[in-house]
């Protein structure tokens, strides 16, 4: 899932480096987990009066993938504030409290190694370039990233995440000098993650009336249900608006309609096939619904023993 | 146990509870009057609502999903205003799985009390509120989360929180988080470390009285709502059916609810079984150590009495009484057995029977679901 507004940039990216062994190839592409993302918002918010920006470390890892033709994905899965100003003459970042906060992660959680950096707003200028020179320090060899969240609270800017990786510019590489590129990033979630999200989305219309107790398997069900069963309506409509000739079919959508609802309805082996399987899908319902039954009857008969049984614990001497 | 150790390793890095707000106090400046009413030094205002921040919905899912099985644990962060207390943020700990005790509890405290001054530096909430503890199929009642929370209870203000966040629900589409505090009756117990059937009788003590919850809300910060609501805002470049677009969003609709696979029962009923077995295992060793006790008590009881009768007969034929020794040192009577374990395996099996619930009754809305789709 994209972040973030469409830029026309084009990413370049330089292919023939894959032939020299020894040197890591360049990232390109680059995941966000929300969980980076919102530590980063976090970290903006908490920011003092003076901070224009906030900048912090990125925590991650980096994989081959072969199904996006040998190009090195960059996840970034956490990210943790740090400490720096920047003044009209000078950038200090505390790198002792990057070390050390490094180290602290790293004890927690292995696997996961410095990737970069990010910062808020999305102006780069030269001690981005400063930054970005010391993290590629701590990164060696591979290359670090540099992710600008703009979170979208000055006028005129919308919120988004654009990522960049750098290169140096000039005969003489120096390191207030080079070349942000940017590369494509993505917000990435893993299943789990994606129903705290959507817990998160469905608090955060409501912003302090009512007080949003968990709601039961049912519920998000019921919902889940719901939508399916709206998408099935709106589906309907447009094919039968498509067959009246009040609107013109796209044969794009018609066959990918085809393909998701075709399969349930393929007739494999004539009429008698038809019945046979139907018939198998009836008794194999009704054995499901008996086992499902009998659990939930196992289920009650657990729960309400395990009660009478703390309960003859408090009564047995009398 | 890694458990006991991070109970004790928690107990010497916190700070003591009344000695902080207090120290601080006079260089503070004076509290406006607008908000005298709601800030309590003293912690006196009762706990009424959690409430969790987004960050930290996020910061707890990602750990319990990394961590192996259920090792994902980390303490809370944040403060307490009018009975509300908001989670502003979390980190983990480490898990040393079977280090020895001591090295394990101290590095643990080093990394709690380093993590804690690192984020004081960037502004971040630094004073300790609770923890957090992830859970499979609704089990959370184990020795260690009441030793932490017990630990906790004495040397935060409010006696702190835990949360507890169930992968399996989790990853059935529905993130599942519940805070909960010990009860007074379970405090008092814990303190006396009296387990006995007396003192449970006394207390009231059933498995459901052990924690109470506290009603949980999530809250989202205006910034990070707004991130989100341009997330899911609509995008005209997916081709979607005609003018429906205002229904397609950039997160697209999640279906893990509908998932009709019952793999997660098998699973459940092996751990009620499980849990069955330990608590018969359990019930053994009580009754076991019941019978001792109650042949000890008759042992004594007997020889009591035949000392009695000696006595009288020797009075009735003129001697001096053989004096009355003391029985308790003669038998050793062993001390009355802890109920505590098997009160726990019963909270298990009943939170496992709950979540087996939940999944029989929802699978027979998706059977039916599914069912009526093919007679279409």
């Amino acid at each position: 899932m994209p972040v973030g507004s469409k830029s026309s940039a084009i990413n370049v990216q330089l292919t023939t480096a894959d032939s020299l062994q020894n040197t890591p190839r360049t990232p390109t592409s680059i995941h966000v987990h929300p969980v980076a993302l919102f530590s980063i918002l976090d970290h903006y918010l908490r920011r003092t009066d003076s901070q224009h920006r906030v900048i912090g470390t990125l925590l991650g890892a980096r994989h081959d993938s072969s199904s996006t033709g040998g190009g090195v994905v960059v996840e970034v899965k956490s990210a943790f504030a740090v400490l720096h100003s920047e003044t009209d003459e000078q950038v200090a970042v505390d790198m002792e409290y990057h070390r050390s906060m490094y180290e602290l992660c790293h004890k927690v959680n292995p696997k996961e190694v410095i990737v970069g950096w990010y910062s808020t707003g999305s102006n780069l200028n030269t001690y981005s370039a400063l930054i970005q020179n010391f993290y590629s320090q701590e990164t060696a060899p591979h290359q670090a990233i540099h992710v600008a969240v703009n979170t979208g609270v000055e006028a005129g800017q919308e919120a988004g995440v654009k990522a960049f990786i750098s290169s140096p510019v000039g005969v003489f590489p120096k390191p207030e000098n080079c070349v942000f590129t940017p590369i494509p990033v993505e917000l990435k979630f893993h299943q789990a993650e994606r129903s705290g999200l959507d817990l998160l989305l469905s608090s955060s219309p409501s912003t302090s009336t009512s007080p949003t107790q968990p709601s039961t398997d049912l519920e998000i069900l019921e919902s889940a249900i719901v939508n399916v069963s709206d998408m099935i309506d709106r589906v309907l409509a447009y094919v039968s608006a498509v067959v009246n000739g009040e609107k013109e079919g796209d044969p794009a959508v018609g066959r990918y309609l085809m393909d998701v609802l075709g399969v349930g309805i393929g007739v494999p082996g004539g009429a008698e096939g038809e019945k046979a399987q139907g018939q198998g899908e009836k008794s194999g319902f009704s054995s499901a619904l008996q086992d499902t039954l009998m659990m939930s009857y196992l289920a009650n008969l657990v729960r309400s023993q395990a009660e009478v049984s703390s309960r003859l614990a408090l009564t047995a001497i009398s | 146990m890694a458990a006991t150790s991070m109970a004790a390793a928690l107990a010497a890095s916190l700070p003591a509870p009344s000695a902080a707000p207090a120290a601080a106090q006079p260089t503070y400046e004076a509290i406006p009057a607008s908000m005298a009413k709601v800030v309590d030094i003293e912690a006196e205002i009762p706990l009424n609502l959690v409430q969790l921040d987004g960050m930290v919905v996020t910061k707890i899912i990602k750990h319990a999903r990394e961590a192996p099985a259920t090792t994902a644990h980390g303490l809370l962060l944040g403060l307490d205003l009018d009975g509300v207390l908001e989670v502003s943020n979390s980190f983990p700990l480490p898990n040393h799985g079977n280090d020895d005790d001591g090295k394990s509890a101290k590095s643990t405290a080093r990394h709690q009390a380093a993590m804690l001054r690192s984020l004081k530096e960037v502004q971040a909430d630094d004073s300790v509120i609770g923890f957090y503890q992830a859970m499979t199929l609704g089990a959370f009642y184990h020795q260690s989360l009441l030793e932490t929370q017990a630990v906790h209870q004495e040397r935060l203000r409010h006696g702190g929180i835990v949360i507890v966040h169930d992968i399996s629900q989790t990853a059935r589409g529905n993130a599942s988080f519940r805070a909960y505090r010990l009860t007074a009756a379970f405090r008092d117990a814990y303190k006396k470390s009296n387990f006995s059937t007396t003192s449970l009788i006394n207390h009231g003590l059933t498995f459901s009285r052990i924690l109470e919850e506290v009603p949980l809300k999530i809250r989202t910060n205006p910034l990070l709502s707004a991130f989100l609501g341009k997330l899911t805002e609509s995008s005209t470049s997916v081709p979607t059916l005609g003018e429906k677009d205002e229904l397609a969003s950039e997160l697209g609709p999640s279906f893990s609810a509908l998932d009709l696979g019952t793999g997660g029962m098998t699973k459940n009923l092996e751990r009620i079984v499980e849990a069955l077995d330990a608590y018969r295992t359990e019930e053994g060793n009580v009754s076991y150590l019941t019978r001792q006790i109650a042949r000890e008590r008759a042992k004594a009881e007997n020889y009591v009495a035949k000392r009695k009768e000696e006595n009288q007969s020797r009075v009735a034929q003129g001697l001096a009484p053989l004096p009355e020794e003391d029985v308790s040192r003669m038998f050793k009577i062993p001390a009355e057995p802890s109920r505590l374990d098997s009160l726990l395996l019963l909270g298990q099996m009943d939170a496992f029977g709950k979540s087996l619930e939940g999944t029989a009754s929802t699978g027979l809305v998706k059977m039916y679901a599914a069912n009526a789709g093919t007679h279409v």
